[in-house]
């Protein structure tokens, strides 16, 4: 979510090309690491942030020791510094937006999702993330963005993307939109002081904007694709290969989390709590994402177009290597 | 001593004393964080007043994980500074003790001595991941240069009859380091702790800040990203008042093992 970030991420693809390249074959004996007796360890990179709910949910509730998995959570500010852990074999797994996985495996990074993570509501103005623009402000409906300054976290992402599907859907002109990086938690006030004239952005700050009384133009994620998926759990293809073992379990643990988040968004709000600093009085009114069970690869292909189509990829990368 | 404490005192007497400024200093600042938001000269959503600040830092001073987050950024920072200084030193006594290499070496320093610690980020998670390791190496990286640097010209400081003359008594390499480059250098030693202490502080935050190794940095992030302004304001007071201790301890230190040098010795004339 800061500046410097786009340009970490291309130096950290460069680097990983080249340590890829020279052989990291030693590690790879199968099943080293699970030796049976007690729990393995799997160690997983997660930016604290609602979407990861269900992993810290479900290790409250005992489905990782149940499949013999000793969790840790690594956090990590964001997907920069979680592609390049992971495959580089220093966490077992990741969690980042599927944008990023596939700009990632079209750049010939061997990744493989394995669990899925958080999608939209499909529910139209009621999703975790929206397009946000002050009360008085003439943008009425996702159209009026054109020729307008936008805010996004990340360029060249799952954001922007979306947010262009977005104005496409409306029938406006998406190729027309200023967009601007601005890190989440700064862009309420920017927006405040007209420096952008409307900013994508994802919950807490959603519940904060409406607190504030700014109103929501578009459901960005709700109008690329129903229930788009969002993100999710992937891994190297070293360890995919290499401890399918590990896989199957993790897999199996994340999807039970996954469903209990799904059934009881109450235990979802106070998990919140405990890994973010969300003010309490916030968690009650906060749209959670829903929490699906499967990975959509529907939802794949739709963000797979977007990103060939606006140009932060040159062709669609063969998504059979990618989605279990 | 009499005469020493006299001569101390005569300069300061026309003005109050450094700590009373100090604290004037601090409590002006106080006073217009907590005003300019109170008077609606700032949003107070994006900048509480200092008493929300105040307020949520004893909350957090109430969590455990508070503590254990001061304590793993208080021991990266330690960590890392000792392992520049000794590198540093070590390094910077060789170079500088020998000539030939110092020539050889010269131009690869300065080669390497400007690369920004944040552009290693990259090649740190590459090697190590998210943890503490990454943010270590960063840490190391900064402050190294600001030793090195400042033990090359403390050795190129040492008066060259001195060392000629050790030379000519046959003085043990170890024997010329220790009687005769060290007390030169040691003032130049000190002054790159200094500055490695405050640099290598710096990088401590940002690495826990931009990887999310552990510490108050991940913290501020935390909060950064759950939209807690109070608490993250709160945080970045922690590390402000870190950067001041760590810097009143190397001053402290300097005054304390510089004694006996005429930059500290206040009892000789002018």
């Amino acid at each position: 979510m800061f500046k410097p970030r786009a340009a970490l991420v291309a130096a950290a693809a460069v680097l990983l090309l080249a340590a890829c390249g020279s052989g990291q074959s030693a590690s790879s004996a199968p099943g080293a690491s699970d030796s049976g007796g007690g729990l393995s360890p799997v160690k997983v990179s997660v930016i604290p942030i609602v979407d990861v709910a269900p992993i810290y949910l479900g290790e409250q509730q005992g489905f990782f020791a149940a499949e013999g998995l000793k969790l840790e959570l690594v956090t990590a500010q964001g997907g920069a510094a979680i592609v390049p852990a992971v495959v580089s074999g220093q966490v077992d797994f990741g969690f980042s937006n599927f944008t990023s996985l596939i700009i990632a495996t079209s750049k010939g990074l061997p990744i493989k999702v394995v669990a899925p993570g958080a999608a939209s509501t499909g529910a139209q103005g009621k999703d975790f993330g929206a397009v946000v623009v002050k009360a008085d402000s003439p943008i009425r409906t996702a159209a009026d963005l054109a020729g307008k300054r936008v805010a996004v976290n990340t360029l060249n992402n799952i954001n922007d993307t979306t947010v262009r599907a977005s104005i496409r859907a409306a029938g406006g002109d998406a190729k027309n939109v200023a967009f601007t990086e601005l890190a989440f938690p700064d862009m309420l006030a920017a927006l405040e002081k007209g420096n952008v004239d409307a900013v994508q952005v994802v919950e807490p700050f959603l519940a904060t904007a409406k607190k504030n009384g700014d109103r929501v133009v578009a459901s960005n994620y709700v109008d690329t694709a129903p229930d788009l998926a969002i993100a999710g759990y992937f891994t190297s293809r070293q360890t995919a290969t290499g401890k399918p073992d590990l896989v199957k379990r993790f897999t199996a643990a994340m999807q039970k989390s996954l469903e209990y988040a799904a059934g009881n968004p109450d235990a979802v709000r106070k998990a919140l709590l405990s890994y973010t600093k969300i003010d309490a009085a916030l968690t009650g009114s906060l749209t959670l994402p829903s929490y699906p069970a499967r990975v959509d690869r529907a939802s794949l292909e739709t963000l797979s177009k977007l990103a060939v189509q606006d140009g932060l990829i040159t062709s669609a990368p063969d998504l059979s290597g990618l989605v279990p | 001593m009499t005469a020493a404490t006299l001569r101390r005192r005569s300069p300061l007497s026309s003005r109050p004393p450094s700590w009373l400024l100090d604290l004037t200093g601090l409590a002006g600042l106080v006073a217009a964080v907590e005003l300019a938001p109170r008077a609606g000269l700032v949003d107070e959503r994006y900048l509480p007043p200092f008493s929300a600040m105040a307020a949520a830092l004893a909350e957090q001073a109430g969590t455990a994980e508070f503590w254990q987050s001061l304590l793993e950024t208080l021991r990266g920072w330690a960590i890392g500074l000792a392992l520049a200084m000794a590198a540093g030193v070590a390094l910077g006594l060789l170079i500088g003790g020998i000539p030939l290499l110092r020539a050889a070496l010269s131009s690869t320093i300065e080669f390497l001595r400007p690369i920004p610690s944040v552009a290693l980020i990259p090649l740190a998670v590459l090697l190590f991941g998210t943890d503490m390791r990454s943010t270590l190496l960063l840490v190391v990286h900064a402050a190294f240069w600001q030793v090195l640097v400042q033990v090359l010209y403390g050795v190129r400081d040492v008066d060259p009859v001195a060392r000629e003359t050790a030379r000519s008594y046959r003085f043990r390499p170890f024997t010329q380091v220790r009687t005769v480059t060290w007390p030169t250098a040691l003032p130049y030693v000190l002054t790159g702790f200094r500055l490695g202490a405050a640099v290598a502080l710096i990088l401590e935050i940002t690495g826990e800040l931009i990887i999310g190794s552990p510490g108050l940095g991940r913290q501020i992030a935390v909060a950064q990203s759950s939209g807690a302004v109070a608490s993250m304001y709160a945080l970045v007071i922690v590390v402000g008042l870190i950067g001041v201790a760590v810097n009143v301890a190397a001053r402290a230190t300097e005054r304390r093992v510089l004694r006996w040098h005429p930059s500290i010795r206040r009892d000789l004339a002018a």
